[in-house]
């Protein structure tokens, strides 16, 4: 039986007068590849923001598992088993590629202050853990062999499957990816479809933000389309190319 | 003496201070807005008005002189500090401007220390010293000299600022910085204007100020940091630094006069981080969100 | 990063050369090196709130002030022991540091600076103004030494030793903490705080603890302070304070975490060096001259080699590391 993951009501956000979501509504099922696509400025890095806590809806609920999860803050939608990339990758330039993964994996361990601090054998079993968990999560997107690098020494791929992995780490059920595939060379792009339908058949539910067509329409099971904040349209990659409002969303209003 | 005399009394030492304060606000704002620089020694320019000034009195030179003198030595040396301290920066950041700027304005403090002791000093009245009564509260004509200098220099920014070129230039600069770089203004000249400009005002403030409470090493600190209050709360505009410090001025006069005088200080400051924590809290509750 | 048979080599030569230096120099080298071990603690909390935690809190010298002045005025009163008298004072400044700072932390860069700057000045006022309870301005006097049971700190070495192990506790326990999980917690905020949310960190939380920690720490070392002075004032953690631990954070490079404490025997070393040299031809040495040759080092500092010694140290360790063929690229 389907379920739903994440069920998004009649969502809105503005900044003063510009509204970036407009009465946005859409339902995500449970191990499903779902992708957002729209023109630019039309609303979709700020719809994962909203969904992911960043920012929280003027207008709207959002409902995570049966949930509801309106205006909670990121770092507690994080540890509920949402993960997420972004456009800018937004690594953390001091960590190595491992420690940034690690980081991914925060909400899987527990110690504390005083347990780091005094070095208990708690925090260091804890410790241990993590990095392998880390390791692994490294593994599934194939950068192993970076482990111990600095982040500023990879090509923009492989930042981005850094990104991923330490979305991973959260051991998440619903992974929003923020233009995984921009910019990236072809063969680049074909690693990712596999990981991402590795990743769907491990479980986890995909909401990919894109700009990059073939990428998007050959990977998705359902395609939504935003442009200025409102939902245009919605269906199959199939049913959303021949919609009239996408087009013209697109091409501008004579085609 | 009556309370209305008392009220009265604060109210024209809080609108003396109030002036002070929005001149030496003034003096942050132009520098932050045209080179995002917190300039730390503001308070110090003050300061050295006044001590130059006197030192020069000490030295035998007439009134005008001495003032003359101060003025450019003051302007001088925030020049100077300008194209040695902030120029060469490489790694431009506020807080790295902000740790400059403080320790230039301790080597200014301590060099005065050094150069002149640490008795406050004071030069006579130049505005005369006649006391005008009013409704049982005193002040000396200096105090209008305070005020009139006040109302001077807002009028001589606004008129410079909006009519002529290079004043318009400064404003445009200070609102989009490459966009005025790329159609020919260097923005660098006016960081060494701006600069000087700010220490030749402090310095003016710090003379004017100086028979009435008096100069010596460490004024230039708290009165300077109370400049930037009034510049923070008036949210780095003329009109807004000026409302700001004469409503400054008038707290710390009522303050230390109806609750105790020691603490003067600290309400300005307390002001100031409240000013600033409730600014936060403004933000969060408009918008709803948390932005990076 | 803890574990290398290099880091263990290295904090052994250190604890060793510590130790032996009371048996090798005489009761004027303790007392400086003593001092740099008070400053330098001091010193550590204040650089890992600017550079590892991006955190520009301008108030350690604040908590430094009230822990020493809490437990002096205890001691002093005889309402409690000394060292009974720190914890409280612990306790005072870890409340205070977590009532001020829930507000003010969201404040941020500069903002944040001029507030602390503020609660820094209103502090000592107040503290001034205070007469009957602290003593005023003229200071709190009279304080006794340090004392467990019938042990009682009276010499410098005395002293010396207990704020070393002070300091190299603090050391151990902050290199401890940024090597695990909540140092990851505190680099990611300070590179992307965005990034740092969205992976489940609880930022103003965290900034919140760091905060706290590092004020409790200064607190601690504050009343070693001043159960080794027997006197407080306050004066002692004003503005000339600030400078001076700004300058061993710039001096020694606030990269790394050892470097603010390198920074603390180079600023006291140099300070005696000023003293002994200049200290005939300048007509007074105070608080404030000093901070006048620490404003010209800072200056100098952040425009030639803004990474301080432990960047320039690090910076040449890791060329060398590259020359040798030992490091990748």
């Amino acid at each position: 039986m389907d379920d739903i993951l994440l069920h998004v009501r009649g969502l809105s956000k503005h900044f003063g007068g510009i509204k970036a979501v407009d009465e946005v509504t859409c339902a995500i099922k449970n191990r499903s590849i779902i992708s957002m696509i729209g023109p630019n400025g039309a609303g979709k890095s700020t719809f994962i923001n909203v969904v992911s806590g960043i920012y929280s809806p003027d207008v709207g609920r959002v409902y995570f598992q049966g949930e509801e999860i309106t205006g909670v803050r990121a770092h507690e939608i994080a540890a509920k088993g949402i993960g997420r990339t972004f456009q800018l990758e937004e690594l953390f330039g001091s960590l190595s590629v491992l420690e940034n993964v690690m980081v991914g994996c925060h909400t899987r361990s527990r110690s504390d202050v005083l347990a780091c601090g005094f070095s208990l054998p708690s925090a260091r079993s804890e410790e241990r853990r993590v990095r392998d968990e880390a390791m692994e999560c490294l593994k599934e997107v194939g950068l192993e062999q970076r482990a111990h690098d600095s982040i500023s020494r990879l090509p923009l791929g492989e930042r981005k499957l850094v990104g991923v992995a330490r979305a991973l780490g959260m051991k998440p059920r619903l992974l929003m990816l923020d233009e995984p595939a921009g910019g990236r060379a072809a063969h680049e792009v074909e690693r990712l479809v596999r990981l991402i339908y590795t990743l769907r058949d491990r479980g986890i539910t995909l909401f990919i933000v894109e700009h990059n067509m073939p990428f998007v329409m050959s990977l998705s099971e359902r395609v939504i389309v935003l442009d200025e904040g409102r939902k245009i349209a919605e269906g199959t990659p199939d049913e959303v190319r021949a919609s009239e409002e996408v087009i013209k969303a697109y091409l501008g209003e004579e085609v | 003496m009556t309370l209305l005399s008392q009220i009265i009394q604060y109210a024209i030492s809080g609108i003396t201070s109030g002036s002070i304060y929005a001149v030496i606000g003034i003096c942050w704002s132009l520098v932050y807005l045209i080179t995002k620089v917190l300039n730390f020694t503001t308070g110090e320019f003050v300061m050295l008005g006044g001590m130059l000034t006197w030192g020069f009195r000490g030295a035998g030179f007439g009134l005008i002189p001495s003032v003359l003198f101060a003025i450019s030595i003051t302007i001088l040396i925030s020049m100077i500090l300008e194209r040695i301290a902030i120029r060469p920066v490489r790694f431009p950041s506020e807080m790295t401007y902000m740790m400059i700027t403080i320790a230039a304005a301790s080597v200014i403090k301590g060099v005065v220390l050094l150069g002149w002791g640490s008795e406050t000093r004071t030069i006579p009245a130049f505005f005369g010293t006649e006391v005008i009564h009013l409704f049982g509260a005193t002040m000396t004509s200096q105090i209008l000299c305070v005020l009139g200098l006040l109302v001077i220099v807002t009028l001589g920014l606004s008129l410079f600022l909006n009519r002529t070129l290079f004043g318009k230039a400064l404003r445009a600069s200070a609102i989009n910085v490459t966009g005025a770089s790329l159609v020919g203004i260097d923005i660098s000249r006016f960081r060494f204007f701006c600069f000087g400009l700010a220490g030749g005002l402090g310095a003016i403030t710090g003379i004017v100020i100086t028979p009435i409470t008096f100069t010596g090493y460490e004024v230039g600190m708290l009165t300077g940091l109370k400049g930037l209050v009034a510049a923070i709360v008036g949210g780095w505009t003329m009109t807004g630094t000026m409302v700001a410090a004469l409503m400054l001025g008038l707290l710390e006069g009522f303050g230390a006069g109806f609750i105790s005088a020691g603490l003067k200080d600290v309400f300005s400051l307390l002001v100031m981080i409240l000013f600033l924590i409730v600014r936060t809290m403004d933000f969060a509750l408009w918008r709803g969100s948390v932005m990076r | 990063m803890n574990g290398t048979p290099r880091q263990k080599l290295l904090w052994l030569i250190l604890i060793t050369v510590i130790v032996a230096i009371p048996f090798v120099t005489g009761s004027y080298v303790v007392g400086v090196m003593c001092f740099v071990a008070i400053f330098g603690g001091l010193a550590l909390g204040m650089g890992l709130l600017l550079e590892q935690a991006g955190m520009f809190s301008l108030a350690h010298p604040t908590w430094f002030g009230l822990g020493g002045y809490v437990s002096g005025i205890l001691a002093v009163r005889g309402i409690a022991p000394p060292w009974l008298g720190s914890i409280f004072g612990a306790v005072f400044v870890g409340l205070i540091s977590y009532i001020i700072g829930a507000p003010l932390l969201r404040l941020k860069g500069y903002y944040l600076a001029c507030a602390t700057f503020g609660l820094l000045l209103i502090v000592e006022v107040a503290l001034g103004q205070l007469g009957p309870l602290t003593g005023g301005n003229e200071g709190l006097m009279g304080i006794p030494p340090l004392s467990f049971g019938t042990f009682a700190l009276e010499t410098d070495v005395h002293y010396y030793y207990l704020s070393w192990v002070l300091c190299l506790g603090c050391l151990r326990f902050l290199y401890n903490l940024m090597d695990s999980r909540m140092g990851r917690a505190i680099k990611s905020f300070n590179d992307s705080e965005v990034a740092a949310r969205s992976m489940g960190i609880n930022v103003p939380r965290y900034k919140l603890k760091v905060f706290i920690l590092t004020a409790v720490m200064a607190s601690m070392i504050g009343s070693v302070y001043t159960f080794y002075l027997r006197f407080m004032q306050p004066s002692i953690f004003g503005f000339p304070l600030l400078v001076e631990l700004v300058t061993m954070i710039i001096i020694g490079g606030g990269k790394t975490l050892y470097g603010p404490l390198l920074g603390a025997f180079v600023v006291m070393w140099l300070r005696e060096a000023i003293h002994l040299t200049l200290g005939g031809l300048l007509p007074r040495m105070s608080a404030q001259v000093d901070a006048l040759f620490f404003g010209i080092i800072i200056i100098v500092i952040l425009i030639f080699m803004p990474g301080g010694l432990s960047g320039w140290i690090d910076g040449f360790l890791y060329f060398g590391r590259k020359v040798f063929g030992r490091t990748d690229g």
